[in-house]
């Protein structure tokens, strides 16, 4: 085994630390400290040059205590076991957090999409599922797109594994586009129910949230959303920092009235990128991009990279700031993490803060295995439910273990695993 | 036959009137061997005839009189100026055939006729009179026959009695010929005839033909072997076969001046032109030329308007016939006088161009390709241009110091345009607009240079678009002023610089241009090709270990293809491998959209520019007029990218990508590049690198050169005699060609220090060192070295985990594949942002140091100074996993250079040695080469010092002994002048080697007074122990 670094081990530290917080039984951490099973299988694939090569594909499924497996397949060139593991353990945690009915698990093959075409990619899917048919499906595992795969790739593999069963299971995976069994507000799911979780954090903090500020890093698919759904709640955006794509720097766009959603997505081309020049014209102003962080506004919203808050960034924070809203995975660093309490910044965790693509995923298994889907609507007001649900649960614990909502929402989660592993009977 | 009096005339118009003599008897014999044709009537034609076949056609007249009869032209006016011969019948005088002139013309050797004119009248006459008294036997036998009763003679015989007599050459080019052809029926007889001429049959003449001349025979022997040769013909041969062959033979005599022409050196544009319509105008069924000749011209003429390259002209003589001459040369302009050539990239186009016309008829896929049309203007004519303008003293420019160039440079662009051009040149582009009508041109360079020498002009000199609409005059200033701006360029300091380098500045360079139909179609306001682009037969951007050299590449975007052929930076053309279409680049949704082509480049009819317009909002907006577009762009909808034709893709809700997916996938392109790349690659002998573009109906190729003299790196071997201590590593897998030089800094990412990070976030400030570094290291002069999988994403242990902002300064990334428990890593290829380093010339190398052939010096790294903590203090506690090394700390003063052969799959990186005092003699040179000697009073320098002794180092003098004139005012001026050249030395200087000095030069004057008494720096000179080296002045050849 390497000496290095070990995100497999990583995990297993971090769920030991809030086992014994919760003061787990060693049944119980032995059997959520490791994948329940663990499957590895060759998928031969015939290459358009003629010869055969094997794949190596996986599945960890790490706990199904509280329903089907939940996860993504990705395809990646160097994969390492331990990854996966660890991977599979948070989709557990991240599910129960969210509080729906849905497992762990991850899997995938070792591969390079880049060194191969499209009609041997469909063959790596199709083989996969013939490998594992058994062992998964709607109601046992149902995977979905991960790194380097896509819904074109999830639907090969429904399509394979409809052949094999003989039936029709659009429940089988996620992720799938409207109309071949996609869930309608997915693309907003994950902004929506951010800003979802802050509304609420607000109201705990006694911030109005109409007459609030923030700033935002990241203008992607999950900033953008939140923008909207923040603005929507009466907020002001006073500053965004956006990635720019030409000069591979990122610059901060400010107005102290507060920004133009409409207005600034209109002069942001399919990369994410703002238009400067356009931008100075409607009277943003443009500065570096660390500016963001600076400002002084009430809340905080990393929404692009992982570790952009680091001590540094950390100890710059304005006073006036009051919430830290992580939309990014990871945006804070242990470090950072350390200063925001001592400032007092309530931190909204990834794992709680952009769960609501997760939820949305379920809401699609949902419709799809009633084979009745409902309106955007709809969906979006489910996750309204679900989110506040989950962030009043996490925020209750925190306040009654004195602890971050970050520890709270382990706890919670590992607890509600936990429990259900012991109703089974299993611990 | 020969006539020394007589003056030397043009050998062509000689040929003119052999020509027309031949003529002459050609056609009297036709007439008189015409059973349809009266005696009379034969007698009226012969006249014109022999009337045309005269020097003066247009003043001369002609009688015959034959017994009672007088034949007159129309013309006819008896002069003082005749010349004539008897007609006989029987061997009695019964009349004569008169030519008169009916003005009077200088005096030649008969009056004023030519000798060739006597003979040429007797022969007729006697012809004439042979058939006057066949034509009375005829009469009488009441009947005709091939063969004249009276002589018993055949046809061909008459003729070549009469070629004998009036044309001895002419007969002797028909006895080689038939000799030739009795050869190749395989008659025997020809063969022991002709072993027979000049037989060696003596001992004394054992040594003939080897050592010592062969004997000449008589001219007798000559005439009796002629006539040998026919008896023998005639008895191998029916008579019609040689009645044929004959005629055959008399038709391609008349393409004699053309080959001749062909064959001659510097024949100017107007006299080739002629010649060829000249062949032309005779009417087909009177004209023939042997194979052998056919091949001959065409050889000729090829050198003459396209290369002498032997490369090219033994691949281009099988496809560039005669005809295409007569074609083309209606296509070339320039000064009737001059000898200019139509340059390279016109060679390589039209050469191409012809290939896919013939090929096309074997390989199905070339047929619907097609060439825009083009016009050509020649090298000479930007010569002719200079002169006209008296602009002649451009021609040394190039001698100036490039800073002088830079400056002068808008200047001499505005000299060019406000030229008059010539009006033989303005009456040629005239009609090329008149051809063109009103489409958009684009106006090219096709160097001479880049022909001869196979330089790689590419984007030194210029192509330019115009628009080309509106009133006649107003098209043709805008083509002349493009012309004039695109000669300017010859004088550009880029290329000068270019030439510099490569030591070409002595070539003349003369430019010739290119002018070709843009090829598009009309899209609203705009005119475009829908797509266009380049390819090459060797893909030297493997992205993938699956991708051989040989797949070759694509590089295309919709619109005019500028933005495929330069690197624009920010944007990005579609990237494939045309034999391995599948694999794609930019394989991730992600990515796609990433890399894909974000502005378009094309010509606005409607304001008369060329524009860049953002490539989504055209489309969109004229969607139903974009030809293909569905085919060009994808739709961005529920994470995956769809076919634009799908009906249930809403345009709004959908973002648009270029990806030219169905266009790969459903069209021709494919497999149209893939035979033109294999056609080509497989007739030039050598891999190609071609533009293309799109109309909407058609592929057309734009250009056609060899890849090594394209945009990419020529290939450089690797050296084989690098000491290995010099060495840093070698690699012999998936390697591409390129070589990069001058590198002083590596930075080291060691992979099994790496992999035992214990934590994340060390790993992620190994990235962010990295980051910095990049920032900070002098760009592109430093090499990234790391593990594994550059830019990893979610397991960085893979890799590390930068971005390619991280690492854009570098000038090659290294991807090191070392084994751990047996088993080795895959390796990224750069995948995760591949283009972007394609789009920035960075290069990219797989090491696989654990696998045989392949090594890492590891005591290279080991053992170096480690610049870490010096550069980012902030990481010095990476410092073991984190290397950078100062390549001049190893090898003082000296760099890393890189050589990968993409041919041999080798790569070397070793370091190279300063050398500072080869730098410094060589900027001696320079100055010298620059000076003015007489403007400044120089007679000698000389270098004396370290520089001298090949022992200076960065910071080292050059010290210079000048010797001077006794002149003050001259000495400050020239102190003056070098002292700019000092403050440029320094600076460059300090840019090769970093050191900081105020001065390098350091100057010591000498007079002839101090030469005299051997004083302080004039001992230097004629030192016996150690004299002063003496750098050459401009046009002056060491010292007085």
């Amino acid at each position: 085994m390497d000496k290095g670094f070990n995100a497999f081990k990583m995990a297993q530290e971090q769920f030991d630390k809030i086992a014994e917080q919760l003061e787990l039984d060693q049944a119980t951490r032995d059997l959520l400290r490791t994948p329940a099973r663990e499957y590895h299988f060759l998928i031969p694939v015939k290459m358009d040059d003629g010869t055969i090569k094997i794949f190596k594909g996986f599945r960890m499924q790490h706990n199904d205590a509280r329903g089907p497996c939940k996860g993504g397949i990705r395809f990646h060139p160097q994969e390492t076991v331990d990854t996966v593991k660890a991977l599979s353990m948070w989709m557990t945690w991240k599910c129960a957090v969210a509080d729906i009915p849905l497992g762990g698990g991850k899997g995938g093959v070792i591969c390079d999409p880049h060194n191969l075409s499209m009609r041997e990619q469909e063959a790596i899917c199709r083989g996969w599922v013939r490998q594992i048919y058994k062992n998964v499906g709607p109601q046992a595992d149902v995977p979905a797109p991960d790194v380097m795969t896509n819904s074109q790739h999830m639907l090969w593999i429904l399509d394979e594994y409809e052949i094999l069963t003989g039936s029709h299971y659009p429940g089988f995976i996620t992720g799938k586009p409207v109309g071949m069994g996609g869930s309608l507000g997915r693309t907003e799911a994950t902004g929506y129910a951010a800003v979802f979780a802050l509304r609420e954090a607000c109201k705990d903090l006694e911030i109005d949230i109409s007459k609030s500020t923030a700033s935002i890093q990241g203008f992607g698919n999950v900033g953008q959303y939140a923008i909207e759904m923040y603005m929507k709640y009466g907020g002001t955006v006073k500053a965004i920092s956006c990635w720019d794509q030409k000069e591979s720097k990122a610059y901060t766009f400010l107005r102290p009235n507060g920004i133009d959603l409409k207005e600034l997505r209109g002069i942001t081309d399919k990369f994410g990128t703002i238009d400067k020049k356009k931008a100075k014209e409607l009277g943003y102003d443009i500065q570096e991009g660390h500016v963001w962080a600076e400002q002084d506004v009430d809340i905080l919203i990393p929404a692009a990279l992982e570790n952009s808050i680091t001590g540094e960034v950390a100890e710059k924070i304005k006073p006036q700031v009051k919430i830290l809203l992580e939309g990014a995975n990871g945006p804070t660093t242990p470090e950072a993490d350390k200063i925001l309490n001592q400032k007092k910044i309530m931190v909204i965790p990834d794992f709680l803060a952009n769960s609501g693509g997760v939820v949305c995923s379920y809401f699609e298994q949902v419709q799809s295995n009633m084979n009745y889907f409902w309106t955007k609507d709809e969906v979006l007001g489910k996750l309204d439910d679900k989110m506040t649900e989950a962030f009043y649960s996490v925020l209750e614990l925190s306040k009654k273990k004195k602890c971050s909502l970050r520890d709270a929402a382990y706890m919670i989660a590992i607890s509600r695993v936990a429990e259900a592993c012991r109703l089974r009977g299993w611990v | 036959m020969s006539n020394e009096n007589r003056p030397i005339v043009d050998p062509s118009k000689v040929l003119q009137e052999r020509l027309k003599e031949l003529n002459c008897i050609y056609g009297i014999s036709t007439l008189i061997q015409d059973p349809s044709i009266g005696l009379d009537e034969t007698l009226d034609k012969s006249m014109q005839l022999i009337q045309n076949a005269y020097q003066y056609p247009d003043i001369t007249c002609v009688r015959i009189r034959s017994g009672d009869k007088i034949f007159t032209t129309p013309n006819f006016r008896e002069t003082e100026w005749v010349q004539s011969s008897p007609i006989a019948f029987r061997k009695k005088a019964i009349g004569a055939i008169e030519v008169f002139y009916m003005e009077e013309r200088e005096a030649l050797e008969e009056g004023p006729f030519m000798h060739e004119e006597r003979r040429l009248l007797n022969a007729v006459a006697d012809l004439l009179s042979t058939y006057i008294e066949r034509q009375d036997i005829t009469l009488k036998l009441n009947g005709f026959e091939t063969k004249d009763k009276a002589t018993d003679k055949n046809d061909w015989e008459i003729i070549l009695e009469l070629l004998i007599k009036t044309d001895p050459r002419g007969a002797l080019r028909i006895t080689r010929r038939m000799i030739y052809y009795l050869y190749r029926i395989q008659n025997e007889e020809i063969t022991s005839l002709l072993a027979n001429v000049c037989p060696i049959n003596s001992k004394e003449m054992e040594w003939c033909g080897i050592n010592i001349p062969n004997p000449k025979e008589d001219a007798k022997e000559l005439q009796r072997v002629q006539s040998k040769v026919f008896e023998i013909a005639k008895k191998a041969i029916p008579t019609e076969e040689i009645s044929d062959l004959f005629q055959t033979w008399l038709k391609s005599d008349k393409g004699r001046p053309l080959l001749i022409a062909s064959q001659k050196q510097g024949i100017s544009l107007g006299d080739m032109t002629s010649e060829i319509n000249r062949y032309w105008d005779i009417p087909e069924d009177a004209r023939a030329l042997m194979p052998e000749d056919e091949r001959a011209i065409s050889a000729g003429l090829i050198r003459r308007f396209f290369t002498a390259r032997l490369k090219y002209l033994n691949v281009a003589k099988d496809y560039i016939t005669l005809d295409d001459f007569v074609d083309l040369t209606k296509r070339v302009i320039g000064p009737l006088q001059g000898e200019g050539k139509l340059g390279g990239k016109s060679s390589g186009l039209y050469l191409a161009h012809k290939i896919v016309e013939v090929e096309k008829k074997r390989v199905k896929e070339l047929q619907h390709i097609k060439t825009p049309k083009s016009w050509y203007l020649t090298s000479d004519t930007m010569m002719h241009l200079i002169r006209y303008n008296d602009l002649d003293d451009l021609i040394n420019i190039k001698y100036l110091d490039p800073t002088e160039i830079t400056q002068e440079q808008a200047f001499l662009e505005q000299l060019f345009k406000n030229s008059v051009f010539p009006p033989d040149i303005v009456s040629g582009l005239r009609s090329i607009l008149n051809d063109v009508g009103d489409k958009p041109i684009i106006v090219r360079s096709s160097s001479l240079l880049e022909d001869s020498f196979e330089a790689a002009f590419s984007g030194k000199y210029k192509s330019l678009f115009l628009v080309n609409s509106g009133p006649m005059e107003d098209r043709l200033n805008h083509l002349m002023n493009a012309i004039a701006e695109i000669y300017a360029c010859v004088f550009a300091p880029s290329p000068l610089e270019y030439r510099r380098e490569r030591g070409l500045l002595e070539f003349s360079e003369e430019m010739s241009i290119l002018i070709q139909e843009v090829v598009g179609t009309r899209v609203g306001p705009y005119f475009l090709p829908i797509y266009a682009g380049v390819s090459l037969s060797n893909n030297e951007f493997r992205w993938s270990p699956r991708i051989r050299r040989e797949d070759g590449m694509i590089r295309i975007v919709a619109g005019l293809g500028t933005r495929a052929v330069d690197r624009v930076g920010d944007d990005y053309p579609v990237l494939m491998a045309p034999f391995r279409p599948e694999i794609r680049v930019n394989r991730l949704i992600d990515e796609a959209i990433q890399y894909s082509q974000r502005f378009i480049d094309l010509i606005n009819i409607e304001k008369g520019t060329l524009e860049t317009v953002d490539c989504a909002d055209l489309l969109k907006k004229y969607w139903d007029e974009y030809p293909q577009v569905h085919q060009i762009v994808s739709m961005h909808k529920e994470g995956m990218l769809q076919p634009a034709r799908n009906v249930l893709v809403d345009m709004e809700g959908a973002e648009m990508v270029v990806t030219f997916d169905k266009i790969i996938e459903k069209t021709d392109l494919i497999p149209q590049i893939k035979a033109l790349l294999t056609v080509l690659k497989n007739i030039l002998h050598t891999p190609v690198d071609i533009e293309f573009a799109h109309d909407g109906q058609n592929l057309y190729l734009l250009q056609c050169r060899p890849q090594h003299q394209g945009a990419e790196v020529g290939r450089i071997p690797v050296p084989k005699n690098i000491p290995s201590a010099r060495k840093l590593f070698t690699g012999n897998k998936y390697i591409t060609t390129s070589h990069i030089e001058n590198i002083e800094y590596i930075v080291y990412v060691d992979p099994g220090e790496y992999a035992d990070l214990k934590e994340r976030n060390h790993m992620l400030d190994v990235a962010r060192a990295v980051s910095m570094l990049n920032k900070l290291l002098p760009r592109r002069r430093f090499v990234l070295m790391g593990p594994g999988r550059w830019g990893s994403r979610g397991d960085i242990k893979l890799g590390v985990p930068i971005q390619y902002s991280d690492i854009n300064n570098t000038s090659l990334l290294i991807e090191i594949a070392r084994q751990r428990g047996g088993y080795q890593p895959d390796l990224s290829f750069g995948t995760h942002f591949f283009q972007d380093l394609v789009e920035a010339d960075i290069h990219y190398l797989p090491l696989y140091p654990d696998e045989p052939g392949n090594l890492l010096n590891e005591d290279f790294i080991a053992y170096a100074p480690n610049k870490l903590a010096e550069v980012v203090p902030k990481y010095q506690y990476l410092e073991n996993v984190v290397k950078v090394i100062r390549i001049s700390d190893i090898e003082d003063g000296g760099t890393l250079t890189v050589i990968m052969d993409g041919e041999a799959n080798l790569a070397l990186a070793y370091t190279v040695p300063a050398d500072h005092w080869i730098w410094r003699v060589r900027k001696a040179e320079e100055i010298a080469e620059s000076m003015d000697a007489e403007l400044y009073g120089v007679k000698a320098i000389y270098i004396i010092g370290s520089s001298k002794d090949a022992t200076a180092r960065a910071a080292s003098d050059l010290d210079l002994v000048i010797h001077v004139s006794d002149s003050p005012e001259k000495t400050e001026s020239l102190m003056r002048w070098l002292k700019n050249w000092d403050a440029k030395l320094a600076a460059e200087n300090q840019e090769r080697t970093g050191v900081d000095t105020e001065t390098i030069l350091d100057i010591h004057l000498v007079t002839d007074q101090d030469i005299k008494a051997k004083t302080s720096w004039a001992t230097h000179i004629d030192n016996p122990y150690n004299p002063a080296r003496q750098i050459r002045l401009k046009g002056k050849i060491a010292a007085e």
